[in-house]
């Protein structure tokens, strides 16, 4: 033998080990495979078959398009000429249709190969049903939700404005009542008439609160862009009587313009310094404002030096109607920071409280400027 | 400058389908010192027939001033206070909207049509009663309105 004889022979041995390699990985790949010669199935694997639903020799010689339902036909052809030409490298989803008349979802990627020295096309086939299915289903809940809460928010705008109108009856004439026969009929009467006055003005504020509750999504303006100096300003001027009256002091740092709706954040201000003034211990209270930007997101703080709030409540005052007072300790709705929650969410951001009793609070939230809100 | 110096009371027309808003601007009026008298329409198309004097109103006096309800069936506030203020007759006499809405698309609304002024009904009674004195006072003792003759 000599020694060319001994290299084809070598060279042999390889081509054949490569071609069993081919073999092995082409049929037992857990990936539907196959080449496809002038549109027509030339070889394909067990996997795909299995993907089809028929056997491998009833697919050989089909034309692969016609397993490919045919809405999904000439987006499948567009695509893989595309990926054949190199213009993209990811794979495309379509549906195909089984010998069952089954249609599920498939991804493939297919690269130009030359097959028995011709051209041809290999192409890779997953079966991704289940997964559409999961998207499906995600994106049905997700619109469901999206549906409920649109719904939910008109009907608390409905209740809470439609109620507004029997509500001043009851609250007008119980005050005529009291108006004209107190202290006429007898000592019961007064103190009924003045459990029905109070009755009737406790449901006006938490009417009135509920329906600016609501007017968060509903009502909300476009944003714009806007200087928190002058939105903390704008706040401390309406709650100046609070301010004087406590002798609180409102301070703030450098503060930066964010992307928002103005007479919204105005209310988140007002709202905290408010709260910081109003659950105040014996001191005067000290509110201080800060913020800290990291790439879109810009992070406020409103510290006090007020009662604080016990941390097993830190996530429940965001509720709506919650309150950790009695009526008489502090007076309110409990509905300021589920107010809060909402104008914060509808900027894209997160609200939340650090605080131990006794030791004042800090309310954090942020502002995404990175297109977080919705009109 | 004042409408009592001609020795005949004010004629106010209350147009509400409410009959508690009804009385409760009845004893709101009570209270003002203005010597008047309140004619009522419980909604739109009787205030036109009162306005235009049509059948059991042929002898209604001209109102000097028209309290609106805006929300009435059949035919609301907006659509009495458009009537009013495309005829020549009528256009003249002031046209104050009374309203439990604070919807500001309505108001926006009552004063394209030329509403001459806007009033959100108070929830307390002694704001009601104020406003009341202060409409009264406002539009029947402080301007002077062209009149004309009844």
């Amino acid at each position: 033998m000599d020694q060319q004889t001994a290299k084809s022979k070598i060279m042999a041995g390889e081509i054949k080990q490569s071609k069993e390699l081919f073999r092995i990985l082409f049929q037992r790949s857990p990936i539907g495979a196959y080449i496809i010669q002038n549109g027509h199935f030339r070889l394909v694997n067990r996997q795909l078959a299995y993907i089809l639903g028929y056997e491998e020799s009833e697919l050989i010689g089909r034309p692969s398009l016609g397993f490919v339902l045919a809405e999904d036909r000439d987006a499948v052809r567009e695509n893989a000429i595309r990926m054949l030409k190199g213009g993209c490298s990811l794979g495309y989803e379509f549906r195909i249709v089984t010998k069952q008349a089954k249609v599920k979802w498939v991804m493939e990627t297919v690269a130009p190969i030359y097959y028995q020295r011709k051209r041809a096309t290999l192409g890779n086939v997953v079966d991704v049903t289940e997964r559409k299915q999961v998207e499906e289903r995600l994106n049905q809940t997700t619109l469901e939700i999206q549906r409920s809460n649109a719904e939910l928010e008109q009907f608390a705008y409905v209740i809470s404005h439609d109620l507004q109108e029997p509500l001043r009856m009851v609250s007008s004439y119980t005050q005529l009542l009291a108006k004209r026969y107190s202290n006429k009929l007898d000592a019961d009467a007064d103190e009924f008439i003045t459990y029905a006055v109070d009755g009737a003005k406790r449901m006006q504020m938490l009417l009135h609160d509920l329906l600016e509750y609501s007017r968060v999504g509903t009502q909300g303006k476009p944003f714009s862009l806007v200087n928190c100096a002058d939105i903390v300003e704008q706040a401390i001027a309406n709650l100046k009587i609070a301010i004087e009256e406590s002798g609180a002091s409102v301070t703030h740092d450098v503060l930066p313009t964010v992307i928002g709706d103005e007479g919204q954040l105005v209310r988140l201000f007002q709202n905290l310094i408010g709260n910081a003034i109003k659950f105040r211990r014996d001191e005067p209270p000290q509110v201080h404002i800060s913020a800290q930007r990291r790439n879109y997101v810009v992070t406020f703080a409103v510290k006090d030096n007020g009662i604080g709030i016990d941390p097993q409540h830190s996530q429940s005052v965001f509720e709506i109607f919650r309150r950790l007072h009695t009526r008489e300790e502090y007076p309110g709705t409990g509905m300021g920071l589920a107010i809060c929650k909402k104008i914060v969410e509808r900027h894209g951001g997160h609200i939340s409280v650090q605080s131990k009793p006794g030791q004042g609070s800090t309310f954090y939230f942020s502002i995404n400027m990175a297109g977080g809100g919705s009109a | 400058m004042n409408n009592q110096t001609s020795g005949r009371p004010i004629e106010i027309l209350l147009v509400d389908d409410n009959p508690g808003d009804v009385r409760l601007t009845t004893e709101a009026l009570k209270d003002s010192n203005v010597q008047k008298r309140l004619h009522t329409a419980k909604d739109g198309i009787e205030a036109i027939a009162f306005l235009r004097r049509k059948g059991e109103y042929a002898d209604a006096p001209r109102p000097d001033l028209i309290l609106l309800d805006l929300n009435m069936p059949r035919m609301d506030g907006a659509q009495v206070l458009e009537e009013i203020k495309k005829d020549p007759a009528l256009q003249h006499i002031p046209v104050v909207m009374l309203t439990g809405s604070q919807e500001i698309e309505d108001i926006i609304k009552t004063y394209d049509l030329h509403a001459n002024c806007y009033v959100i009904k108070p929830m307390d009674l002694e704001q009601f009663i104020m406003m009341m004195k202060s409409i009264t006072n406002f539009w029947l003792n402080t301007l002077k309105l062209p009149m004309e003759e009844k």
